[in-house]
């Protein structure tokens, strides 16, 4: 009985706030101040969203989910084929990857595409593909293009060892038999591995789908990322941006929602399509 | 705030000696305590105080001293925590929200009308008129810290903008300091001619109170008040023409870099202090860090106000620190003594020579003004002469949040809007955001 109110009460709240004119003086009144739905009407009528924000966060969710997800089962695969000791080399320098705060990181990648001193610019200089140095930051596609190289960076090492600890227990004799048939790598893959491993792969997307769901401080932290540049917000830093900095803690809940509704749906027709191919 | 009247300062210097703090309470040395009869109000208690980190070096032997100070004046406790500056408003939020508010907070000059108008604050008016020290607080900060006619932030340390410079730079190419907008292209000019290695003026997109004097040095306002509706100025011939040529001074003259786009006022201080900077519009509170970041610069670094663009100087925002009483205070006289002493005794000076900041009270305020020090004086020279402040409204932290300026400038300096085209959409954010309800 506890533990789901411990867990609804606040999900509870967060829907309460978001249906009021919550500001900083109704958190020193303690009144409430219900104004029924009008924040997701401003929401959703608010052009920004449907022009930047959501193409933003749905566009960069797909492709950097994707592209997480194949290279860390890549990453799997080959972890799979070595040897003992190669592997615990391997994966513990995949697992600094990983380790590495989400903040440090940014940093990196800021820095390596920095536009006096990066490395990126400094190269193509020299290359003599650039003739003056370019800042990466302004514009909307070369920005989230570091942000999902960033994402990537970081988030292939738990697909990586979540797909190997399946990978291993896919039963040898049935690998040994599609070889012995004549099956190559690629087709073993795909019709043997992948099946076995499609509710470790159903965890792994849902997961990631979430995360670069709601990234934030991978976009906040970058150049011009914490507002002032329009073109690349995405729903978590809109709705800093929209809400707390401006102390509209009942429009940014109401955004909070939205973000849950869509997640659980995103997550529900994963959980759904899984379920029924296994029937 | 452009003269300052000596004969008041002393008037209140000398009733604060005399006052015996009328709103009951303990009182100074010598005065007959309403309450405590022998002067020792808060004696066993204790005084939660929170103060931004970072401002002062030498914080925790400051606080020290304050500390004795108090205890043998009030016989109270003080308990100092410290805040980042990047975390303290969320932090004051969520302490406001439960209820876990300290007696006494450092609140920063653009927050401070915020909080009060939520109701989180106290007005400190009575307080500051028995203490007779009304007509000695630097009027900008009092502005800045006045909602409905009462006075919720008590004046503590201000600061403002100007230009640090590389006097060897300068030396070696024999240039002057810039007294109007095109000396201060020319000087630019020169030194991207013959110091190829510097980025001669850097136009950060990224830093709104590097660009307010550009828009306020040709007559420009980012918002006025007609009819009880804010109006934003930086659609007016004025403030575009002042855009135009900052924004220029990179796009058309090449002056900055591509990388300044997405500066930030920390971006720049760290190009400045890795010596890429010849000059840089900067806080006189920056001078100690750059050379703290980089010791090479000890004794190359001057000053001068930021040029008019017809001569005259541009004006620059002036920001600082209030100390704030909470509601919340147990004990609110104990709190106004601990204030009391931080603004206007000897520790006030001591806080303000110890940051670089200026004073909040016009008598100290006054020795920093006929400083002869070459990085105090072009300071003190803005704040008197040209020394302004965004528009008053508890609103305008929220275009600060929305960060509207700076979306303004990048969209100019990435070559995504032309100024009448940002100029118009950043206006049109500013007048609904002031005007929402």
């Amino acid at each position: 009985m506890l533990a789901p109110a411990l867990l609804l009460w606040p999900l509870v709240r967060v829907f309460l706030f978001s249906l009021q004119e919550y500001g900083l003086r109704q958190i020193v009144s303690g009144e409430s101040n219900y104004i029924g739905f009008d924040n997701y009407a401003e929401i959703f009528s608010e052009p920004m969203l449907w022009q930047i924000v959501l193409p933003n966060t749905i566009g960069f969710a797909i492709v950097a989910v994707g592209g997480t997800v194949v290279f860390g089962t890549l990453v799997a695969l080959l972890l799979a084929s070595l040897n003992r000791m190669w592997r615990a080399i391997v994966s513990s320098c995949i697992m600094v990857a990983w380790a590495m705060p989400a903040v440090t990181g940014t940093y990196v990648w800021i820095w390596l595409f920095d536009a006096n001193t990066g490395l990126v610019n400094t190269l193509l200089l020299g290359a003599g593909i650039l003739d003056e140095p370019h800042n990466w930051f302004t514009d909307r596609w070369s920005f989230y293009a570091i942000v999902v190289l960033n994402i990537i960076h970081h988030g292939f090492p738990f697909v990586a060892v979540t797909v190997l600890a399946g990978l291993l227990g896919v039963s040898k004799e049935m690998i040994e038999a599609a070889t012995v048939d004549g099956a190559g790598a690629i087709r073993r893959f795909f019709q043997i591995i992948f099946p076995t491993l499609k509710p470790v792969f159903a965890v792994v997307v849902i997961l990631s789908t979430i995360w670069d769901f709601k990234v934030f401080a991978q976009i906040y932290l970058m150049p011009g990322g914490s507002g002032s540049n329009r073109s690349v917000l995405n729903l978590g830093v809109w709705s800093y941006v929209e809400s707390f900095a401006q102390n509209r803690y009942g429009f940014g809940s109401a955004i909070a929602v939205l973000l849950t509704v869509m997640l659980l749906v995103v997550s529900v027709v994963y959980v759904r399509t899984l379920f029924k191919e296994e029937k | 705030m452009r003269k300052f009247r000596t004969s008041l300062a002393i008037a209140a210097v000398t009733a604060l000696g005399l006052t015996a703090c009328g709103s009951g309470g303990s009182g100074d040395d010598g005065g007959n305590g309403g309450s405590g009869g022998n002067g020792k109000s808060g004696e066993g208690e204790t005084l939660s105080v929170w103060i931004m980190e970072g401002t002062n070096p030498n914080a925790d032997a400051f606080f020290k001293k304050a500390g004795q100070k108090f205890k043998e004046k009030t016989g109270a406790k003080l308990d100092v925590q410290f805040v980042q500056w990047g975390e303290a408003h969320d932090r004051f939020v969520t302490s406001i929200a439960g209820g876990t508010t300290p007696d006494v907070a450092e609140t920063g000059t653009t927050w401070t009308a915020e909080f009060a108008q939520a109701g989180a604050l106290a007005p400190l008016d009575e307080q500051v008129k028995a203490a007779g020290i009304k007509e000695d607080l630097v009027d900008g900060l009092v502005e800045a810290g006045t909602v409905d006619g009462s006075l919720y932030g008590m004046p503590w340390y201000a600061g403002v903008r100007s230009v640090i410079y590389r006097t060897d730079v300068f030396k070696e190419l024999n240039l002057d300091e810039p007294q109007s907008w095109d000396e201060l292209l020319k000087t630019a000019q020169t030194i991207k001619q013959e110091k190829p290695d510097l980025i001669p003026w850097a136009v950060p997109g990224g830093s709104q109170y590097a660009a307010y004097p550009f828009i306020w040095g040709t007559g420009g306002k980012l918002a006025t008040q007609q009819d009880g509706k804010w109006v934003s100025g930086l659609t007016s011939p004025e403030a575009r023409q002042g855009i135009e040529f900052y924004t220029d001074l990179a796009l058309e003259h090449g002056l900055s870099s591509a990388a300044a786009t997405t500066w930030d006022a920390t971006d720049v201080l760290d190009n400045f202090a890795k010596g890429k900077l010849p000059m840089a519009i900067l806080g006189s509170w920056a001078a100690p860090t750059l050379i703290e970041k980089n010791p090479d610069l000890e004794g190359k670094l001057g000053a001068f106000p930021i040029p008019g663009p017809d001569g005259g100087y541009s004006p620059s925002f002036l920001g600082g620190s209030h100390l704030s009483v909470f509601n919340s205070a147990d004990n609110p006289e104990l709190a106004w003594e601990f204030v009391k002493m931080l603004t206007t005794t000897d520790l006030a000076a001591q806080w303000a020579e110890e940051t670089n900041y200026f004073p909040g009270t016009e008598s100290l305020l006054e020795k920093s003004i006929n400083s002869d020090d070459p990085m105090v004086k072009p300071f003190a020279t803005q704040m008197v002469e040209a020394g302004t402040t965004v528009p008053v409204t508890p609103k305008f932290g929220a275009v600060q949040g929305k960060k509207t300026i700076p979306a303004m400038l990048q969209s100019i300096l990435a070559g995504d809007k032309t100024v009448k085209q940002a100029t118009s959409d950043a206006a049109a954010e500013i007048e609904e955001i002031l005007n929402s309800k």
